[in-house]
This record gives structure tokens, C-alpha cells and sequence, in this order.
């Protein structure tokens, strides 16, 4: 530091330009920060304040998924969780009812079919009689004259068999559906069932009328979950053979 | 450094002879870290040309394990960090609180070299480590776990020096401005590096917390190192240059304590619905939203300080890239926001965006700040003029494209990209469809850095002829346009 108290020429000839010529470092100034400025700011600490809240799943150690507070268990479709909340037969009626589709397009949305063509499904002897019956009509398809509620039907190539296109689960769920709407009330059809028919009858061909007689009065044994699709149950002790 | 009215003359002089001296006892370190800090920085863009052209074309260059694109894209990004990022960062900080803080430095300069010199052979081992296949696999902290306690101990070597000029510096108001972030980057590192290194590989059975601590260190790097060092050099320089005190001080302060309240906790957001703790995301994206404050704070800050002076942005190399750099903090800002809020970061979760926000911020950012304190402080110490006008522009122009590029196209990409993976029509495809589809913005990423390349070799050899002592011998600073003002005295001209 000597040097500098004293400095002479021949140091500041040597000096390099570059420093001569640089500009004094300066205090800063305290000019007021515009209003908006301000106002865009705040709208930011809104915006950062909406990632907490709900998303942050209670500040539990345990709580992982962001949409916890949804109530909703895992939001992937068919993930732990989903409908959990519903018990088996509103479970089947829900799923059903998508399933229905396939149905709804000759027998209508209404269940109640089209005159000639394709008949009713509401208020069916076929419907909400036997189990058996049923199953196998879906199972492995129906052709042949028909008759239901005093109307005949006879549909040209009958109805398609579905059993290969569904599985079982899907189909119990349609029928448990139908079973159940329309003014109908009879006990659900688990997939057990379904499969348990599946499993005794091979057949490729469509049924007709008179071959499926001796199924007409028989209901699938096996077991129904307890809750509102057993209590309709006229056979809740299953006709065993 | 106020002049005093007896003796104006003199107490110039003997300020320009301070000066000249600090800026010859830091000499040797700061030419150092930054001559090899280009080197890297020139490797790095080279191995990023390389593996997004990998990307694309697995085949290029032939079958050969040591290039293919998951040991290339670590190796490339260990180099830009480490090589060039964290080095060249050391230098501007040495240079700027020797400067601020008005001391020599004093002792250990042998130190400072030694130190340097293990960096790079470090670094030199770990990039050949990540080449040959023993990559840790951990997101910028790919080198193997030898490298990490010599890193720590060369930075610390740095740290401690600065850490002492600004504990003796005289500190008139204003000091701090430019200083804390330097001081910052000083403490910060060697916590964020000593947390994210002890837990990551000290720490047996961490599971999926471990990618979230990664994601937390790669953020805390950026927020709190490379930010810090960028914005405290745009404070420095750009009044400095423009002769336009800094235009407030009050948003300075509160744009820095923000920021070192808020950098440290953003980065978990990165697995948001992932197998962490929710609320370890929703306090990242929270933070990660937040931090447009001091980014807005600063921003403004700036804009309220250059206001009107904008002609010297044309003129002065460090202005321009000083300028540049700093518009690039506020976009780095809005990127980091959009990846971290739930509302688009589910779109942009775990695609190229990601990479568009490391890449705006080390290069579009930091680095083009770093490369405008070196176009002031190499002069300096090397005691020539930059030599020719024609290959700054060129480094100026390639850089700004170059890196303009790659963070809109990874940007768009990362939407792109998003909207697919999140698309249920999608749910049945092969990933590789999507990573076929992403073709096009991968193309463009190698062309993006085939030009940053480009601007480096120029820049790492106007750097080394600089360092040589070849520069221009001249009183006058090299000028990228001349001022329309004849009256300015060539020595008043910003430099």
C-alpha cells in the first residue's frame, strides 16, 4: 500500500489503459418500482399458492398421490381403488349399463324391442325367469321362433352368440343389468356363474326355443354377494339340481 | 472511492494503481480457470453435436459402446457443468469481490493453481469414467463417487479466499449489490454439493427419494450457483458500462434474499404423482411458480438501470452479451415455472423441456453473463486489446441462435411430447414411437449446437491469443460498433 500513497509516473505509465479508462463504481439509486410490476408479482404468489392446498395431500408422509383429496383412490381407470366405494351389485348395475350397449341396439335402450323383430326384454319370462336359460340364450345365441308376452318373433339368423367376444365378468354384468331394469327384479348373476356354464356347455350352434325348455325354471347354483341384488331373490336358496 | 476535492488528481491516480495491482494478484488463478474453462466448455458442445446426432442415428460413427448416446449426454453435461460451468464461475467471482471488495489477493496463489489443476484432471477422469461405462447413473452427478470429495475441497480452496475479502472489505452502501451473490455462490455450492453427494451416496436404501434429491441438487445448482454468479456479474458490469447507477436498491435487496429463501426448496416437483410424499412436489412447484418474483424482481431491476443506454449494448462486447444474458434469466424463470405448476408441469413432466430449462439457464443465462465478464476482465490482466471485433460478433450471434434454438425447440418438443405420453389414445404404443416422433427437435438440437461449437472455437481462440499476450497492443478497447457521438473521448467509450 505504500506504493499507492505515493505513486509516480513511471508506475502509472505502466498502468494498462483498460483500468484507466474504466468508470467509477457507483451507489445504486432508490427509484420506485412501478405499481403493475407489484400487482404481476402478487398474481404470481397466487398462482405458486394454488400448488399447495389440496396437492399436498394433507403434509402426510404417507400420502403420495396428488389427487388424495378427491376421495377418488387411484385416478388411473381400473386402478386400486376406482368405484371402491360401490358394493358388488351397484358395482355389476354400473357396469352393466356401459355394457348394455351392445344389447341396446335391437332391443332398444327401453328394453322393450321392436315389434316383428327383436323382442322386449322388459317384463321377459326369459329375462327374469331362469338363470340357466338366460345365460346359455347370450352365451350361445338363439334362433328359431320366439315367443314373449304373447307376441311371436322370429328374427331371420336369430341373435348372435356373445359368449366369445365377452368375458364372463362383462357378461354377469349385462345381465345383472337387465335383470334389474325396466320395471324387472331379479337376484345378479356373478361371473362364477357365467363361467360355470361356460364350462359345461361347448356348443357352437345357436340354441332354438324347445331345445333350451328343460333349462327354463333352472337357476345357476353359486354363490350371491350379500346386499340389495340378493334380497329380490324369489330362488335366494338356489333350485339346486 | 469517492475522489476527495484536495488532491483529485492524485487519489486517481492512486485508485487506478490499486486497481491495476488487485487485478495483477488475481492474474494467474483467473486466466487459469478461465483457459480451461473454455477448453471444457468447447468439449462440451462438441459432445452434445455428438450424441443428439446419436439420438437420431444410432449408427453414426459406428457400433462403439464408448459413444453411444447414454454415456455421451452425461459426459456432455458433466463437461458444461463442471468443466466449464463451476470454473469459469470461480474465475468472475475472484475477479469481481477482489474488485468490489478492494483487496489483493494476498497469498496462495500456488494454492488457487494446485487447486485448478486437480479440478481438471478430476473432472478429465470422471468424464473418461462416464465415456467408459461407470457412470453412478445419478443426473449430473454421473462421475464416479472418488471425484466428488476433491471437487469439494478445490471449490472450498476458492470459497475461502473470497469468503475473506468480503469479511475485509470496506463495505460503503452499494457494496453489497454485486457482492452477496457472489458471497452466496461461495456458501451455497459446497452445501447444495455436500447434502445431494452424503445422501446420495452415503446413504443406504433411499429408494425413490433418491431421484427426488437429485432433482433437488441439479435445481440448487442452477438456483443457487449459476444464478447467483450471473446475476451478481450483470449487477456488476452493467453499471459499470453504461455509467447508469443501478436503478434501485431496494428491488436488488429483495430480488436477492427471495431468491436465497426460496432456491433451495424447488426441484422434487419433478416426479409430481410419482412415488414421493405429495406434499415434497407440491412444495417444489410452489417454489418453482414463486421464484418469478426475485427472477421478476431482478428483471425489472435491470430494465429500470438501462433504460435509454441501450446504444452502448450495441457497442461494448461485455454489455451485449451482459444484456443478453440477463433477458435470457426471466425466460429461464417462465420455463422453470411452466415445468414446476401442476396445470402444464403434467404435461411437461419427463420430456425435453427439462433440458430447455438446464440449457437456458447454464448457457442462455449464466453463461452468456460469464462470457461478457470475460470479454471485460481478460484485458485486463493480460494487458492487450481484444484482437478482432469479427470474431466476437460471430461468438455474440452463433451463442444467441444456437442457444435460442435448442430452448424454444426442446420447449415445443417437450409439449409435443407431452400431450402424446399423456394422450389415452396413446396408451397402447411403444415408447419408441414417441421417441421416433421427437426425431425432427433432436435434429434441430444438434444443428443448435454444431453452432455453439462453432462460436466457441472462436471464442477459445481469441481467449488463448489473449492469454498469449498476442492481443492489440492498444489504449483503445476493441468496440463492436463505434460510437455515431464524436465528441466521446475514445477513453470514455464503454468497455
Amino acid at each position: 500500500m505504500s506504493a499507492s500513497a505515493h505513486p509516480d509516473s513511471t508506475d502509472l505509465d505502466r498502468l494498462h489503459t483498460a483500468v484507466k479508462r474504466e468508470k467509477e463504481d457507483l451507489a445504486p439509486e432508490s427509484k420506485p418500482a412501478p405499481l403493475w410490476a407489484m400487482f404481476l408479482l402478487m398474481l404470481v404468489a397466487i398462482v405458486a399458492g394454488g400448488q399447495l392446498g389440496p396437492m399436498a395431500g394433507g403434509w402426510s408422509f404417507d400420502v403420495s398421490n396428488p389427487f388424495a383429496f378427491a376421495g377418488g383412490g387411484d385416478p388411473r381407470p381400473g386402478g386400486a381403488g376406482a368405484g371402491g366405494a360401490l358394493d358388488p351389485f351397484a358395482k355389476a348395475m354400473k357396469k352393466g349399463s356401459s355394457g348394455y350397449a351392445v344389447c341396446g341396439g335391437c332391443h332398444q335402450g327401453n328394453g322393450g324391442g321392436l315389434p316383428g323383430q327383436f323382442p322386449p326384454l322388459a317384463n321377459s319370462e326369459f329375462v327374469v325367469g331362469g338363470t340357466e336359460r338366460l345365460i346359455r340364450i347370450v352365451q350361445h345365441g338363439l334362433t328359431g321362433p320366439v315367443t314373449v308376452n304373447g307376441q311371436g318373433f322370429n328374427t331371420p339368423g336369430g341373435m348372435q352368440p356373445f359368449g366369445a367376444a365377452m368375458s364372463s365378468e362383462d357378461l354377469a354384468n349385462v345381465l345383472t343389468f337387465v335383470r334389474n331394469s325396466w320395471g324387472n327384479e331379479a337376484p345378479m348373476i356373478t361371473k362364477e356363474m357365467v363361467q360355470k356354464v361356460r364350462d359345461e356347455e361347448k356348443r357352437t350352434a345357436q340354441w332354438t326355443v324347445p331345445e333350451l325348455e328343460p333349462f327354463a325354471k333352472k337357476d345357476v347354483p353359486g354363490e350371491i354377494p350379500a346386499g340389495p341384488g340378493a334380497t329380490a331373490a324369489p330362488a335366494a336358496a338356489p333350485a339346486a339340481k | 472511492m469517492q475522489t476527495t476535492p484536495a488532491t483529485p488528481d492524485t487519489d486517481l491516480q492512486a485508485d487506478n494503481l490499486r486497481r491495476a495491482a488487485i487485478d495483477k494478484s488475481v492474474k494467474g488463478p483467473v486466466l487459469f480457470l478461465f483457459t480451461n474453462g473454455a477448453f471444457w466448455l468447447m468439449l462440451s458442445t462438441l459432445l452434445g453435436v455428438l450424441a443428439a446426432i446419436k439420438l437420431v442415428e444410432p449408427e453414426f460413427l459406428g457400433d462403439c459402446q464408448y459413444i453411444t448416446y447414454g454415456r455421451l449426454q452425461p459426459a456432455h453435461i458433466n463437461a458444461l457443468v463442471y468443466g466449464w460451468g463451476v470454473q469459469a464461475a470461480l474465475g468472475v467471482m475472484l475477479w469481481i469481490m477482489a474488485r468490489r471488495s478492494g483487496q489483493e489477493l494476498k497469498s496462495g496463489k500456488s494454492l488457487l493453481i494446485t487447486a485448478g489443476v486437480f479440478w481438471n484432471i478430476t473432472i478429465t477422469l470422471g468424464v473418461l469414467a462416464i465415456l467408459m461405462g461407470k457412470s453412478t447413473s445419478i443426473e449430473w452427478l454421473e462421475m464416479p463417487k472418488f471425484v466428488w470429495p476433491v471437487l469439494l475441497t478445490c471449490f472450498l480452496c476458492y470459497a475461502w479466499p473470497i469468503a475473506r475479502m468480503f469479511g475485509r472489505a470496506f463495505r460503503p452502501e452499494g457494496f453489497m449489490v454485486s457482492t452477496w451473490y457472489i458471497l452466496g455462490a461461495c456458501f451455497w455450492f459446497p452445501w447444495i454439493f455436500i447434502t445431494a453427494n452424503v445422501a446420495l451416496h452415503c446413504l443406504p436404501g433411499l429408494g425413490a427419494l433418491g431421484a427426488g434429491i437429485d432433482a433437488w441438487y441439479i435445481h440448487g445448482v442452477i438456483l443457487l450457483f449459476f444464478v447467483p454468479v450471473g446475476v451478481g456479474a450483470a449487477y456488476y458490469f452493467i453499471p459499470k458500462i453504461t455509467g447508469q447507477p443501478i436503478a434501485s436498491q431496494q428491488l436488488a435487496s429483495a430480488g436477492f434474499w427471495t431468491l436465497a429463501i426460496l432456491g433451495g426448496w424447488t426441484g422434487m416437483q419433478k416426479y409430481m404423482g410419482g412415488p414421493l410424499p405429495a406434499w415434497m412436489s407440491s412444495i417444489g412447484a410452489c417454489t418453482g411458480v414463486l421464484l418469478l418474483i426475485p427472477v421478476g424482481l431482478v428483471g425489472l431491476n435491470h430494465h429500470l438501470t438501462t433504460l435509454g443506454k441501450h446504444s452502448s449494448v450495441a457497442s461494448s462486447p461485455t454489455l451485449r452479451f451482459v444484456f443478453f444474458g440477463a433477458l435470457f434469466y426471466p425466460v429461464s424463470g417462465l420455463i422453470l415455472a411452466l415445468n414446476s405448476a401442476f396445470w402444464t408441469g403434467s404435461g411437461l413432466q419427463f420430456t425435453q423441456s427439462w433440458y430447455s430449462f438446464q440449457v437456458v439457464s447454464v448457457y442462455g443465462f449464466f453463461s452468456m453473463c460469464v462470457f461478457g465478464a470475460i470479454y471485460y476482465i481478460v484485458p485486463r490482466l493480460s494487458g492487450c486489446e481484444w484482437l478482432s471485433v469479427r470474431l466476437i460478433r460471430n461468438h455474440f450471434w452463433f451463442s444467441v441462435y444456437g442457444v435460442g434454438t435448442i430452448v424454444v425447440m426442446s420447449l415445443v418438443a417437450g409439449w409435443q411430447q407431452g400431450a402424446d405420453l399423456n394422450n389415452p389414445e396413446h396408451w397402447d404404443q411403444t415408447f419408441m414411437n414417441h421417441v421416433i416422433n421427437s426425431r425432427p427437435y433432436v435434429v434441430s438440437r444438434a444443428v443448435a449446437w454444431a453452432l455453439i461449437s462453432f462460436s466457441n472455437f472462436m471464442f477459445l481462440l481469441h481467449l488463448l491469443l489473449m492469454v498469449a499476450g498476442l492481443g492489440r497492443r492498444s489504449s483503445a478497447p476493441t468496440l463492436l460498433e463505434h460510437d455515431h457521438d464524436d465528441h466521446a473521448l475514445p477513453h470514455e467509450a464503454h468497455a
